[in-house]
Order: structure tokens, then C-alpha cells, then sequence
């Protein structure tokens, strides 16, 4: 039997930004069975539906190009995948390709995000300039110490804050920890929407 | 796809602080969204407890199906916020809204609560209260939106008719939709609410409290019910003949987050051929009705094929009384196990109980077994008319060790009619032979022991059941019963849980109460009840003085026997079973003697045109 890897790029928005990254995994699960997808299951004492999110994405957030892998067990063109998985899925999450993965998980370096909402746009350009913005990250290991400033990169001011950010399972860096400090300096903001438009390799390239 | 903005912005900008968002924000596969100017009739199906609750509730499940299935009808969910949420709600100026269009549901035509538990009152009235709207019928003078309820508790909705504009008697599929066609035809003529309810009075199921005038005697019971304006002195509970026909969803609402039955539902039949005396279900859903194994199949292959769950329960009050139930589990488990789907029968009775049934439900999952003795000697299990007998048990756990379990529950019943110490040392007894039975089982795992846990619950007299004239003990006398049980517990590979004895109290109080208790409702709401169910909130002091500042007695409604001849509240209500058997079970009882059940032998319960009967 074939043993197809796929990946499917879907966008993650409105309504659907408010399911967990846990709660994602049963969503992509039932919308595969309702499609009638040949997929592969994991073998064992509980087989489950095999599906590999490739970045979480945090609650609250949008993402429009987020990327799940499964293994396809029958032949089956890129297009069908496509149109059925869309019809089985949440009004919010939409299919945008579906291919062969080029890179791997491990590749993934950085993303970027968009942020707009009620924030001062010079108070946060100010902030961002300075030579270093020290906060506190929570990793498995407790809460250490880190500044941001070497790791932020292509910002730009628009209407919206754009800018990059290390991404990746190993070392990812939540735009909120940024949000953060700019409350702490220059008070709350509020209505504040983030989306992580791309995600890249380590060589700049968009993650495939 | 509408949905409304103003809601939706306010929302966005709070959501992130509330647990779990996705509860509140709707948008799930299997919802329904409209078109709101071309939709006549909008309708909140409000369920009150949280999302994950009433997510489960098959009811709903079809309800909301049926009604969408009309074009010009929009029928939306709508739940108990939890109090982060509700907190948010108040200092954003949200009201409750529906979970499709967002859009406020004291703008629809109908709030209909499913009134599934005692316990859920408080909440009926905090959602009413966070609609923006008189938690009073009489002081909602306009038309829409007409508060209706339905569900079990209906059966005596007394201690809720100052809140309720009607309530809908039995089974809602048809009813719901005649219910709803009236009002268009209302709203087309522009009626008044006075005139439509009196209008639905005469639609057979429908019960409008405000046309009922209670009288009392000197002693606090009921001395006259007097129906007025053409309302008629009997409501007749509502019934669908034939499941075959009747409607069944095709897809259900699947939620985002996990609830606590996350699978689908098939419903293989209604009411229930064994007459056990405190089960209210058991005499409420009668007769039994099942549907045919076709339409089973054709049903969960759909309903799984639709909504891509990987689970599906065989639901009813017994489903292992379903004709040729192993017969039926062959047929859909070849199909099961293709489509890797688990298949789950909950409600095993312990005499049905057979190796085949197990093998076909643990081919997947192999975690703990519950088995409801209900009484621990067989004098009580007579009593309560639960047929069993503990060889029954016996036999069952045997085959259940045999299959690989070592985990079983037991559910008792707790200060059941005539129980004596000795039935309550009977629990222990019976237990501790569940635990010897499995060391009789050579092939156990080696160095493993068994778990039996019991679990007690209070007995709570109900309406329409034998035990309707019964009192509820005491808490003094609960406490030195279940004292006398944890003391009589020596094997530690028995574990006791049991439930609050003050929750029970009320919940009597409530299954048999009066339209005065409703003042109380009312009262310890203001005081600040809710969510009652739930250990964290229950506050019984606030309760009791909620009962002292009305000038009612909870040990009248809950711990008083009741004559026979009594007017009960709820004697409006006509639940096809005739208060004549109830009286009879009732004696049958007290003289220690069972009833054969509806297959074996017909015991006249007064439902006409009975299909088992028919049958037999």
C-alpha cells in the first residue's frame, strides 16, 4: 500500500481562532474521517489518526498559512484532498494547498506576525529600538530572563505592526511576551488582534 | 454567514480572559446559521447548565434538528455561562445571546428550557435574568418571547409556574412544531400573549400554568386545582408512536472543545419494560418503543458518516433489553470495526448482562464495568422491583473478571423505602463478594487486585412513581446510615462514595413541591444561588433561609408520607400511567412482592394501545 506523505496548509481565523491547539487535533480528526480520507492510523493498543501539527498556534491568534502533516494510504490527487477536507471542516478553517512536504518540522526558524488593535505606534517603535527589552519567559524548565531585542526582525509600521520572530519547537518566541512589555511601560492595550501570516526555514525561505 | 457584530466585537475583546472561549462563541460543524430576514419564527433552545453538559443531552440534539429542518424556523443553543463569563457578560453589557447569530435571544419568539434536573432551577433563572428579561410570566406582557419548558421535570413543574409562560408535556417532536405554528399564525394575526397561550392551552401536551388556580387546605396540601378559560382539567402527556417514523437528526452540533459524552448518539428505544418503583423514567417514558435494527444501522451509519465522530452509544433507559440486542451488535460491529468506530452501550442490566455483549463492546476499550444493584439484599431489591438477584450480579461480574476487568462500580440506593441496617450491611456484604469472586477466577492477573467502588445516592421520591406517597428519611437518620456503612467496611479493595445528603433534601423538596416553593426559588436565587448542582456553588444555609423567609417547610414536601387520596401538585398532569397501578405497585411494595415485567406479564399500568401489550 502506498504510504503518501501530505501536508495540507490551512488558515486558521474568525470564530476558529478560538479553538485550542488540543482541541485542533479533533477538529482536523473528524473533518479527515467525514472527508473519507484513506489515512493512516498509528498502530498499537489505541490506534488514533495520525496528524502532525507542525507549529502550535496560540488560543487567540490567527494563522493563515498553518500546516498539518498526515500519511495517505491510497492514491489520492492534491485537489481531491483539497475539496474534500474544505467541505469537512469548520466554517474558520480553510484549506489553502495541500502537497508533498519539502521541509521538515525541525527546519521551521521564524514566523511573522501581524498586530494591530488599540496600541501607540510610536511608544511601541520606541521600545523596540532601545538596546535591549528584557522580560520573563516561561520555559519547562521555570522562568528565566531574556531579552528580545536581537531576535526581532523586519519590523515594519503600517496601520499594523509587522515583524518576525523566532518560531520553531525548540525556541519560539510568543509575540504576546513583546505585548508584554509595551503594557508594563506604556498601559493596557485592548481590541489587540495577532496573526502569524508566514512561517520560514532558517535560510528566509517560506516553510513548504 | 449572519452573525451578529456588535456581540461578536465585544466578544473578541474579552473571550481570551474566559476559560475555554470556544464554549461561547458558537460556529461548530453541524450548527445551523440562517438567513435572519427570511427565518418567521426564531427559537432559543436553552439548556440550563454549562455547554459541556448540555452538549450532551440527546434531546437537544434532535429538538434543534427538527425545528431547523423547517425553512422558515431558526432554532439556536444557548447555556449557563459560568461565572468568569457571566461576570464579563455584566460589565460588558452583553445579554445572553444565541450561540449561532449572536443576536440577543429575549428578541426571539420562544426561550425554551430543557428542565432535565431538581438542581437547575436557580440557573433558569440567572439566564433569564442575563436575557435582560422579568425572571416573572406575569411580568413579560409581550408576545414574544413566550418561556417555555419541557423535559422529566416537567411532570410536576409547579415550583417553576410563576416563571414559565407553559410548559410542553411528554415527547417535543410534534408538539414543538405545533407549538410553533401557532405562534406564527399569532404573530400574523397580532395576537396578544394572553391569546396565544390560551389558544396553546388547547394543544393536547400543553400545560399553561397561569390558567390553573391552586388551592390549599388548612394543613398546607392541595385541596382543588381549577383550570380557567377553557384550559382542560387533564393535560395529556405526548407520545410518538412509531420511531421508525418519527424524525431523527442526520447530523449533530460537534463541539470544538471536549464535552462529556463527545460521540454519536443513536436512540434504539423509549420507555422501559421494567417498572423499577423509584425510577421516574422508567414510568414517565412509557410505553416501550423500538425502533427496528434497520433503522438503527441506516441512523449511526449516517449520523457518523455526517459529523466524523469515531464513537457511537446505543441509547435508551436499558439497551441491553433491546430485542435481539446481540444480534444487532453483530450486524453493526463488522461495519464498527471497518470504519474504526468504538461502539459504546451504556445502562447494561446485570440479569442481560452476557459474554457475547462484552466481546462486542471491549473490542476497543477496556477501562472499569458499572453494574446498579440498587439495594443490597434481595428483601429490598423486592421492594424496589429490581428484578435481580445476586447470582445475577454474581454471574455478571464473573464474566466481566473472565473478560479482563478488575475495576467495577456498584450504585446503591440509599434510605429506600423500608430499608432496614440490615439491607444497608446487605451494600457491604454484596461488595465484599464482588471482591471474592474475582480471586475465583484462576486465569486473573497475577499481583493485581480488584476495585470495587460503591456509589451511594440519596433516594429521592418522585412523582408518577410508586413511591411518590413516600417520605424522604431524615439527615440525622442518613448520616447514622451511612455510618453504619463505612464502619461495617473492613476490605479495603471496597471503596464508599457518597452524595450530599443536603443536595438530595432539596431535590426532594423539588420533585414534589408546590407552586409556593416557588417564592423560595425565587428568594435564594436573590440571595445569590446558582448553580446548585455543583458542589463549589451548592450553599445550603442560604437555602434554608430562603425556606424560613417564606414561611415553608422543606420536611413538609420532602419527609411527610402522603395518603394516598392527597392531591398531588402535579394531578393536572395526566402521564398516560394511572394513578390506580401507582397506588397498587405502591402496596405491592410494602409487601415485599415484585411485579413481572412488561414482557413477561402485563401489569395494567393504564397506557393505552401499549405495543408490548399488542406483542404479547
Amino acid at each position: 500500500m502506498a504510504n503518501v506523505n501530505t501536508r495540507v496548509f490551512f488558515s486558521k481565523t474568525g470564530r476558529a481562532k478560538f479553538i485550542s491547539h488540543l482541541d485542533l487535533y479533533g477538529v482536523f480528526q473528524r473533518a479527515v474521517r467525514k472527508a473519507g480520507l484513506p489515512a493512516w492510523y498509528t498502530e498499537g493498543l489505541s490506534p488514533r489518526l495520525y496528524l502532525q501539527f507542525m507549529l502550535p498556534l496560540s488560543l487567540g491568534q490567527e494563522g493563515l498559512r498553518e500546516a498539518v502533516d498526515f500519511k495517505m494510504l491510497d492514491e489520492m490527487s492534491f485537489e481531491e484532498i483539497i475539496k474534500r477536507l474544505s467541505g469537512a471542516l469548520p466554517y474558520d478553517i480553510c484549506v489553502i494547498e495541500a502537497a508533498a512536504p519539502v521541509m521538515k518540522n525541525t527546519d521551521i526558524s521564524r514566523a511573522e506576525y501581524e498586530i494591530s488593535g488599540k496600541i501607540d505606534l510610536d511608544g511601541f517603535r520606541e521600545l523596540c529600538e532601545r538596546d535591549s527589552i528584557i522580560v520573563e519567559k516561561k520555559t519547562k524548565k521555570g522562568v528565566s530572563e531574556i531579552d528580545l531585542k536581537p531576535y526581532i526582525s523586519c519590523l515594519e509600521f503600517s496601520d499594523k505592526i509587522t515583524l518576525r520572530l523566532p518560531a520553531g519547537n525548540d525556541f519560539n518566541i510568543n509575540p504576546t511576551l513583546l505585548l508584554g512589555a509595551y503594557e508594563r511601560e506604556f498601559g493596557k492595550t485592548s481590541g489587540i488582534k495577532i496573526v502569524r501570516t508566514q512561517i520560514f526555514n532558517s535560510d528566509g525561505e517560506m516553510f513548504r | 454567514m449572519y452573525r451578529n457584530q456588535e456581540t461578536l466585537n465585544k466578544l473578541e475583546g474579552f473571550l481570551l480572559d474566559v476559560e475555554k472561549p470556544a464554549r461561547y462563541i458558537g460556529g461548530e460543524p453541524g450548527s445551523v446559521c440562517k438567513d435572519r430576514e427570511s427565518v418567521d419564527i426564531r427559537f432559543a433552545f436553552a439548556f440550563p447548565d454549562t455547554y459541556e453538559i448540555g452538549m450532551s443531552h440527546l434531546g437537544m440534539k434532535i429538538l434543534y434538528a427538527l425545528k431547523n429542518s423547517v425553512p422558515n424556523y431558526w432554532c439556536e443553543r444557548c447555556f449557563m455561562p459560568l461565572p468568569d463569563m457571566r461576570e464579563k457578560m455584566l460589565e460588558n453589557e452583553i445579554e445572553l445571546y444565541g450561540l449561532e447569530s449572536l443576536d440577543p435571544i429575549k428578541e426571539f419568539d420562544f426561550i425554551g428550557f430543557t428542565i432535565q434536573y431538581e438542581m437547575c432551577y436557580t440557573n433558569i433563572l440567572e439566564m433569564l435574568k442575563l436575557s435582560g428579561l422579568s425572571v416573572f410570566a406575569s411580568e413579560r406582557t409581550a408576545l414574544t418571547p413566550i418561556v417555555m419548558g419541557g423535559g422529566p421535570c416537567v411532570c410536576n413543574a409547579e415550583p417553576l409556574a410563576d416563571f414559565f409562560d407553559l410548559f410542553a408535556v411528554g415527547e417535543g417532536e410534534e408538539l414543538n412544531l405545533e407549538i410553533m405554528r401557532l405562534m406564527e399564525r399569532c404573530k400574523r394575526e397580532n395576537r396578544t400573549k394572553a391569546e396565544f397561550l390560551r389558544m396553546a392551552s388547547q394543544i393536547e401536551g400543553v400545560y399553561v400554568p397561569s390558567l390553573y388556580d391552586v388551592f390549599y387546605n388548612s394543613d398546607g396540601t392541595v385541596s382543588a386545582i381549577v383550570p380557567k378559560d377553557g384550559a382542560p382539567a387533564k393535560v395529556r402527556k405526548r407520545i410518538i408512536r412509531d420511531l421508525n417514523k418519527s424524525f431523527y437528526p442526520e447530523n449533530f452540533v460537534v463541539p470544538f472543545v471536549d464535552i462529556v459524552h463527545n460521540r454519536a448518539v443513536e436512540e434504539v428505544m423509549r420507555g422501559c419494560i421494567r417498572g423499577c418503583r423509584f425510577c421516574q423514567a422508567g414510568f414517565i417514558y412509557r410505553p416501550l418503543r423500538e425502533k427496528s435494527h434497520e433503522t438503527v444501522i441506516n441512523q449511526t451509519k449516517t449520523l457518523l458518516k455526517n459529523t466524523g465522530y469515531d464513537e457511537v452509544s446505543l441509547s435508551s433507559l436499558s439497551t441491553s433489553d433491546f430485542t435481539d440486542i446481540e444480534e444487532l451488535l453483530c450486524n453493526l460491529n463488522k461495519w464498527t470495526k471497518d470504519n474504526r468506530v468504538n461502539l459504546s452501550l451504556p445502562s447494561l442490566r446485570i440479569d442481560c448482562f452476557s459474554e457475547k455483549i462484552l466481546t462486542e463492546i471491549s473490542s476497543v476499550k477496556r477501562s472499569g464495568l458499572t453494574f446498579a444493584p440498587e439495594a443490597g439484599t434481595q428483601r429490598l431489591r423486592d421492594v424496589i422491583n429490581k428484578n435481580i438477584t445476586e447470582s445475577d450480579v454474581l454471574n455478571s461480574v464473573k464474566i466481566a473478571f473472565e473478560g479482563g476487568y478488575s475495576a467495577i462500580k456498584l450504585y446503591f440506593m440509599f434510605g429506600l423505602p423500608t430499608e432496614t441496617d440490615d439491607d444497608i450491611i446487605g451494600i457491604y456484604e454484596l461488595a465484599k463478594a464482588v471482591v471474592e469472586e474475582f480471586y475465583q477466577n484462576p486465569d486473573r492477573p497475577k499481583g493485581k487486585a480488584p476495585s470495587v467502588s460503591i456509589s451511594l445516592s440519596m433516594f429521592i421520591p418522585k412523582p408518577f412513581t410508586p413511591f411518590e406517597f413516600e417520605p424522604q428519611i431524615g439527615e440525622e437518620e442518613i448520616n447514622r446510615r451511612v455510618k453504619l456503612l463505612l464502619d461495617a467496611r473492613k476490605d479495603r479493595k471496597v471503596s464508599i462514595s457518597y452524595s450530599d445528603s443536603k443536595l438530595a433534601l432539596l431535590e426532594a423538596v423539588f420533585a414534589r413541591g408546590d407552586r409556593r416553593v416557588g417564592k423560595a426559588i425565587y428568594t435564594a436565587w436573590k440571595n445569590g444561588c446558582i448553580m446548585d448542582g455543583w458542589n463549589d456553588y451548592f450553599d445550603f444555609e442560604k437555602w434554608k433561609q430562603a425556606f424560613e423567609e417564606c414561611g415553608l417547610s422543606m420536611e413538609f414536601y420532602a419527609n411527610r408520607r402522603r395518603e394516598y387520596d392527597e392531591i398531588a401538585p402535579w394531578s393536572m398532569l395526566d402521564m398516560l400511567v394511572s394513578k390506580d397501578f401507582l397506588i397498587e405497585e405502591n402496596k405491592r411494595a410494602h409487601n415485599f412482592e415484585s411485579t413481572p415485567n412488561c414482557r413477561e406479564k402485563c401489569s395494567g399500568c393504564g397506557v393505552s394501545d401499549c405495543p408490548v401489550h399488542k406483542k404479547n
